[in-house]
């Protein structure tokens, strides 16, 4: 039997799906993994361990949990691997536009960026100058993984996690990925079949509009202005973090992000729309399809 | 402007425009399926019909900041052996990009028990506002969403913004406290 249900998680509608012995329990399992990996990685949430770090690590080093660990060690192999296009230390900057509440915490214009974080032995984590970290890029893809995790461990045949575009999924059937059309989110795209794997898109058509002007939480840390994007990308990862995290640096420099991807044994495609209706499809890839992985 | 990669140069493939299909509805939950799951305990969910009076109508906006859908909203108590365990209480959301039936689970003092989504429709551009087009998800609410199964298809890219769901419990909590609560 399959069950599929949805509820409103990290901003965004999240979407489980199983197949397997015990199907309805499982997806309420992973809802409760999304839902508490929900409450600690949270911005918008004053209490969150997240907002706890925001607030204290610049006085003094705050310890945390396994899952803010394993995330902000990724956040800081990106960042360094990118040279910074991926900073989780934006978030000061996403406050200053009014895209992040401010619990108060520093939004005075901090200098620092992602090497005045620092992880420190024991799980601790320090500021070497006030930061304001927002996971947003990259816990919603963690959260993903541990969902989807979970649904493996409860002996599902198939299962499928997609919060708000980062999905990853596993089974015995081959389906369709499909991907919004850049300039019209309301059409889908067919863009490969899969069985397996992890996938996350970002683009510019759902950003939140002030007086008209679409305001793109995609910061640009080299200049601390929103990148607008005309175009989506979609990376196909081992991992759903990786997959969330990589859209960020192949929308902000493809040409520095196509070693990381390589490196990570990722593949990106940046969709843009034509005049004429169709869609031009680009690959990072383009050079080797792998097998496994078949245009329809 | 993104800068460019060799590989972004030159498209590896175009998709063809007649390929490219407007995203469907989806169906999670019916009514009964939701109750039951919320309220695994409850042995029968009494329709609890509110007529919200003009002067309720402005305290429950007034209360939670947002206007109200229903004059009547579908609300359901739930009973465990002659108890009132908690109350259901469905409410619709229009955004700009979707249309989402959700129901909110209060238990018996008002607080919320789970937040289920029942079906998601994606709005397309000005049908949106064409009754005849919304008319074709009339009845498909209490079909079997098991019905999924048969079509099952990733998409990657919807990031909506739960904001209108967010705007929509604070009615629903508004409404149990000016009047489920009142008895």
């Amino acid at each position: 039997m399959t069950v599929v249900r949805a509820r409103p998680h990290l901003g965004t509608l999240v979407e489980i799906g199983a197949r397997g012995p015990g199907a309805a329990e499982a997806v309420d399992a992973a809802f409760t993994a999304v839902a508490r990996i929900h409450r600690l990685m949270s911005v918008h949430e004053a209490d969150s361990e997240l907002s706890r770090v925001n607030r204290s690590a610049a006085a003094l080093p705050v310890a945390v949990g396994d899952d803010s660990w394993v995330v902000l060690k990724a956040a800081q192999a990106l960042a360094e691997e990118s040279g910074g296009l991926f900073d989780i230390s934006v978030g000061a900057r996403l406050a200053t536009l009014g895209l992040l509440p401010d619990h108060g915490a520093p939004p005075a214009p901090t200098l620092g960026d992602w090497r005045d974080l620092q992880l420190l032995p024991g799980r601790r984590v320090a500021f070497a100058r006030p930061l304001y970290l927002d996971l947003g890029g990259i816990a919603k893809g963690y959260a993903v993984d541990i969902a989807l995790q979970s649904l493996r461990d409860a002996g599902m045949t198939q299962a499928w996690v997609n919060a708000g575009g980062d999905l990853a999924r596993f089974g015995t059937e081959q389906v369709t990925l499909q991907v919004r059309h850049p300039a019209d989110p309301a059409r889908l795209v067919p863009l490969l079949s899969w069985r397996i794997g992890a996938a996350a898109t970002s683009a510019g058509y759902y950003a939140p509009q002030r007086n008209g002007v679409p305001q793109s939480p995609l910061i640009d840390p080299r200049t601390g202005r929103p990148q607008i994007l005309d175009r989506s990308i979609t990376v196909l990862a081992p991992t759903t973090l990786l997959a969330d995290a990589l859209t960020k640096i192949v929308a902000l420099d493809p040409a520095r992000a196509t070693p990381l991807l390589s490196a990570h044994g990722a593949r990106a495609f940046i969709l843009e729309g034509r005049p004429d209706g169709d869609v031009a499809v680009f690959d990072s890839a383009s050079a080797c399809l792998p097998e496994e992985v078949s245009h329809v | 402007m993104m800068p460019l990669a060799p590989w972004h140069l030159v498209p590896a493939l175009i998709v063809p425009a007649a390929l490219i299909a407007p995203a469907h509805a989806a169906q999670y939950l019916s009514t009964e399926q939701a109750q039951k799951s919320l309220f695994p305990e409850a042995t029968a969910f009494v329709p609890h019909p509110v007529m919200l009076s003009d002067s309720q109508r402005a305290a429950v906006e007034k209360a939670s900041g947002v206007r109200l859908r229903f004059v009547r909203p579908p609300v359901w108590r739930a009973e465990a052996n002659g108890r009132t365990v908690g109350w259901y209480v469905q409410d619709e959301v229009y955004g700009k990009h979707e249309f989402i039936t959700y129901v909110v689970a209060l238990d018996a003092a008002g607080a919320v028990r789970a937040l289920e989504i029942l079906d998601y429709r994606e709005t397309h551009g000005d049908q949106v506002r064409n009754a005849a087009w919304r008319a074709q998800f009339t009845g498909k609410r209490h079909g079997d969403p098991l019905k999924l199964d048969e079509d099952i298809q990733n998409i990657s890219g919807a990031t909506l913004s739960c904001k209108h769901i967010a705007e929509g419990v604070r009615r629903v909590l508004a409404i149990h406290q000016n009047i489920l609560a009142t008895p």
